[in-house]
């Protein structure tokens, strides 16, 4: 497996699991590539115009990636909560149309913002590793945390509430839920997210621009997490990892890739309504391959 | 909704309901002259109730009397055009539902809201969500205390479904259980939210007799066990007629009776209501037992 | 006094087209309270199908290098036709991607998704058979029209009113069939109360694939008229109109003809009121119309709210 290729599949994945954070509480947000572009363009921007984070040796310091992706993912949670507080009273559709106005108003803004490098964008960003494995090492590791969190939130009461919001938002809010917390929440952690992945993916990718962000990025993570089913986090990651690889394994068929994706998200949602992942099939799997481990009384 | 809580003037008493005087500051729950027009129409039109803490007070009334939608400006799901809904004398109406739910008061709903993809068990610990709070750290890391709290909290849960003989399906998906039980999960997990009124909307809708029998019994029950106050609509009216001791007629979106069971049996407005005015207080029941 | 008689005709005209473009949103998101996401895709075959019909000639670059139709029409006629082509091609989206989904009773943001996938496959699809270059239809296929007039020290290009007139007419044409005609009152009691209208005897299945086919015809003569007025500037060209029909469809409210109407116009105007030295914004300004409509009054100029069943 080419190291490139990998590397670009787990930030598919990290990608299919920001959409999938509002989603899990009923929220259809396609933010996601806006605050990916945002965070992308933080870590671009600081490497290049700030001489200590780019460092003196042939690949930059680890720490400067380290430092910017927390800055990233600050200005991204912080544009989240204000935006997400107004936009999260809108339901259903409009959320989603708000969303995506959103990433085009920030396509637009990072299209003609004096420092932002206009339609170029900013390119020549230095590379804290030396080789595309290492990037997937660090990508998998922030992975692998994230996925961990996602397992624990089952297990949380905010796990529950998520679920119970996007079953039925107004009977969760007269059961006492702040459903607007949860909500913006979710939102803020999907920003974030997408926000630090944004940032690893600027130097990995050595440029950035603003076409990074538009709304065919919005369209590709959804069907991530469509194809792989957004009621677990499992789905997401395998809706990620392995619709990224597709239009690379495609690549003998060449120009027919983007109509084989085309033809995955539109006969997704009628074929597998629930996606690839689903608990039932998780389920079953689990009966075939007894772990060792006692069931639980009850789930 | 938003959580602007107007400051109340000192308990006034409304106009004396007829039939029984309660004054209406020592009520738990009251509304004053309560309205609610959507468009030209008039929903609930000047609606004056007084429920005193412990009783099992009944709402009954013809389809479309405004019932639902009274329970809805109650619980916090529509703010009224006209008039206050006061809690413990204190104004609660236009307060968004998470609040009202924090001040005391839980409901069903007509249409049956559980949340289907979860089990029976996760709906009811959605109900304890403000007692399941934990340290985010503790959480994450798995500790002992976390653990311990979980396992107490399932405790709960399942003692909860005990009561209502479901703890035995405890497991099972919400949506896949009868419509009765559905019916009785969804009571279930507005307990667990530890209100001190419990607001019913149809909670016999569906049920056979022998059922609607046992939820009769049930809600007496809980409504000694927990020291409840119960708010229950119903169209069984000889169910309302055993249960409740005292009810309220709607017709309209007015209320046009107050009284014990007996009162409102005998009220000709309520016998013409139901029955277009024929019948006597001897007569069939009213509304028709089934 | 003629700058701003400039700035009304530039604006009307892009208005205008936004409105056409809207109305096909809103005739289906009426009926099935969905948007169609591949609205965009059916838009740019229209272009694509306006082209052809009027024997422009494929590039060098798709697979369909140097094609060319037998015969050239004229543009009057290319026009309906290319629509009859983009009806076509929405019927067959419904058909796939819509019914089956609709049938099952799925989450209304299923099809939305499954629309995208559809517009997807289009748009990729034109880029595979036609390749990617621009095409621009010639205003000699107008005829003998002028190139410009002048109103009022304004000069408006002829194909800018073409574009007013034919959008107007279909305009009007469409709000007479929706009010006076039977089926255009079943389509519009579908919108407003499936059930009671199925009970009514109202053939719902019917009246959502007149929506679409409507919505699909609308969107190509729109999809030939910017290829006129302004070019086909690759399969993508669409994509734009696209999310800016979105913002259209909430100003105006979503599901309203009249709004969608108004909606276009509005923004086309906004657009033209853009400076220059600012043209680089000219697209937000669809989209921040967007965003403080749904933070101000979700329901548009001329939508309804629409309440919660509890």
């Amino acid at each position: 497996m080419d190291a490139t290729l990998l590397q670009q599949m787990l930030l598919g994945a990290l990608l299919a699991l920001s959409v999938y954070l509002p989603l899990r509480c009923g929220q259809l947000s396609l933010a996601t590539p806006g605050f990916y572009a945002v965070g992308g363009y933080v870590a671009a921007l600081l490497s290049t115009q700030v001489p200590l984070l780019a460092g003196s040796g042939s690949t930059s310091p680890l720490w400067a990636l380290l430092l910017e992706m927390l800055l990233a993912g600050l200005l991204c949670g912080l544009l989240a909560l204000g935006i997400g507080r107004v936009v999260l009273r809108l339901r259903g559709i409009y959320l989603a149309i708000a969303t995506i106005a959103l990433v085009e108003i920030l396509r637009v803004l990072n299209l003609n913002l004096p420092f932002t490098g206009g339609a170029t964008g900013i390119f020549a960003i230095p590379q804290p590793f030396a080789t595309p494995l290492g990037y997937a090492g660090f990508t998998l590791v922030l992975l692998l945390a994230v996925c961990w969190l996602c397992a624990q939130l089952e297990q949380l009461r905010l796990g529950r509430a998520m679920a119970a919001i996007r079953d039925d938002e107004l009977a969760s809010a007269s059961l006492g839920i702040d459903t607007q917390r949860v909500k913006v929440l979710a939102f803020v952690a999907s920003a974030v997210l997408a926000g630090l992945t944004g940032a690893i993916a600027a130097h990995f990718l050595n440029s950035w621009n603003a076409r990074l962000g538009s709304f065919d990025a919005s369209v590709t993570t959804l069907a991530f997490v469509v194809f792989g089913g957004s009621r677990l986090w499992l789905g997401p990651v395998i809706g990620g990892l392995l619709l990224t690889a597709l239009p690379e394994l495609l690549r003998p068929v060449g120009d027919l890739r983007l109509i084989i994706f085309g033809l995955v998200i539109l006969a997704g949602p009628v074929l597998f309504p629930q996606g690839l992942i689903t608990p039932e099939r998780l389920a079953a799997v689990r009966r075939h391959w007894p772990a060792g481990r006692s069931p639980e009384p009850v789930p | 909704m938003n959580g602007r809580t107007p400051r109340p003037k000192p308990s006034s008493t409304s106009s004396q309901p007829a039939g029984q005087s309660l004054p209406a500051d020592q009520a738990l729950l009251a509304t004053d002259r309560l309205s609610c027009r959507f468009g030209g129409l008039v929903a609930v039109n000047q609606v004056d109730l007084a429920v005193m803490e412990g009783e099992i007070f009944g709402l009954i009334g013809p389809n479309g009397a405004g019932k639902t939608t009274l329970f809805n400006l109650i619980s916090g799901l529509g703010a009224p055009s006209d008039g206050r809904v006061l809690w413990r004398g204190e104004a609660i109406h236009g307060l968004d539902p998470a609040r009202i739910n924090r001040l005391g008061i839980a409901r069903t709903f007509q249409n049956l809201r559980l949340f289907s993809s979860l089990s029976l068990l996760e709906n009811v610990l959605v109900g304890l969500h403000h007692r399941a709070r934990t340290p985010l750290a503790a959480a994450l890391l798995g500790s002992a205390g976390f653990r311990r709290q979980q396992r107490q909290l399932r405790q709960e849960a399942l003692a909860l479904l005990e009561l209502f003989d479901l703890a035995d399906q405890a497991g099972r998906p919400a949506g896949s259980l009868a419509y009765g039980d559905r019916r009785r999960v969804e009571i279930a997990r507005a307990l667990a939210t530890q209100p001190k009124l419990l607001l019913l909307d149809e909670p016999a809708a569906g049920m056979n007799p022998a059922e609607k029998d046992g939820l009769c019994e049930l809600i007496s029950r809980l409504r000694d066990r927990f020291s409840l106050t119960v708010l229950i609509i119903e169209h069984h009216v000889p169910l309302m007629m055993r249960l409740c001791d005292r009810l309220a007629v709607l017709n309209f979106g007015e209320r046009i009776a107050l009284g014990t069971p007996a009162e409102v049996r005998r009220n000709p407005q309520v016998i013409e209501a139901y029955l277009g005015g024929q019948g006597t207080a001897g007569g069939p029941p009213l509304g028709g037992g089934r | 006094m003629s700058d701003l008689l400039q700035l009304l005709f530039n604006g009307l005209s892009v208005g205008a087209v936004y409105a056409l473009f809207a109305l096909g949103y809103t005739l289906v998101f009426s009926v099935l309270g969905v948007i169609n996401f591949s609205h965009g895709a059916v838009f740019t075959l229209g272009g694509y199908f306006t082209y052809l019909l009027i024997g422009g000639a494929v590039g060098a670059n798709g697979l369909l290098a140097h094609a060319q139709l037998p015969f050239a029409l004229p543009f009057w006629l290319a026009l309906p036709l290319a629509g009859f082509g983009s009806a076509t091609m929405a019927l067959l989206i419904e058909r796939l991607a819509f019914r089956p989904l609709r049938q099952r009773q799925a989450d209304p943001l299923l099809a939305l998704i499954s629309s995208l996938g559809a517009g997807v496959i289009i748009v990729n699809l034109i880029q595979l058979l036609v390749g990617a270059e621009s095409y621009s239809i010639p205003t000699t296929a107008l005829g003998h029209l002028p190139a410009a007039i002048t109103i009022g020290g304004a000069q408006v290009r002829s194909v800018q009113l073409l574009l007013l007139a034919i959008s107007v007419v279909l305009l009007v044409l469409l709000t007479a069939w929706l009010e006076g005609s039977r089926n255009g009152r079943g389509l519009q009691a579908v919108s407003e109360d499936p059930v009671t209208a199925r009970l009514l005897g109202i053939d719902s299945d019917g009246m959502i694939r007149l929506a679409f086919g409507l919505s699909g015809f609308l969107a190509g003569v729109a999809g030939g008229l910017v290829g006129l007025s302004i070019s086909i500037a690759g399969p993508y060209f669409g994509i734009g109109y696209g999310l800016k029909g979105l913002g259209v469809l909430v100003l105006g409210g979503l599901g309203s003809v009249p709004g969608a109407m108004l909606g276009g116009l509005i923004i086309g105007l906004a657009e033209a009121c853009v400076p220059a030295d600012w043209s680089g914004y000219k697209d937000a300004v669809s989209y921040g119309f967007l965003f403080l409509v749904l933070l101000l009054r979700p329901q548009g100029l001329l939508g309804k709210a629409l309440p919660t069943k509890v």
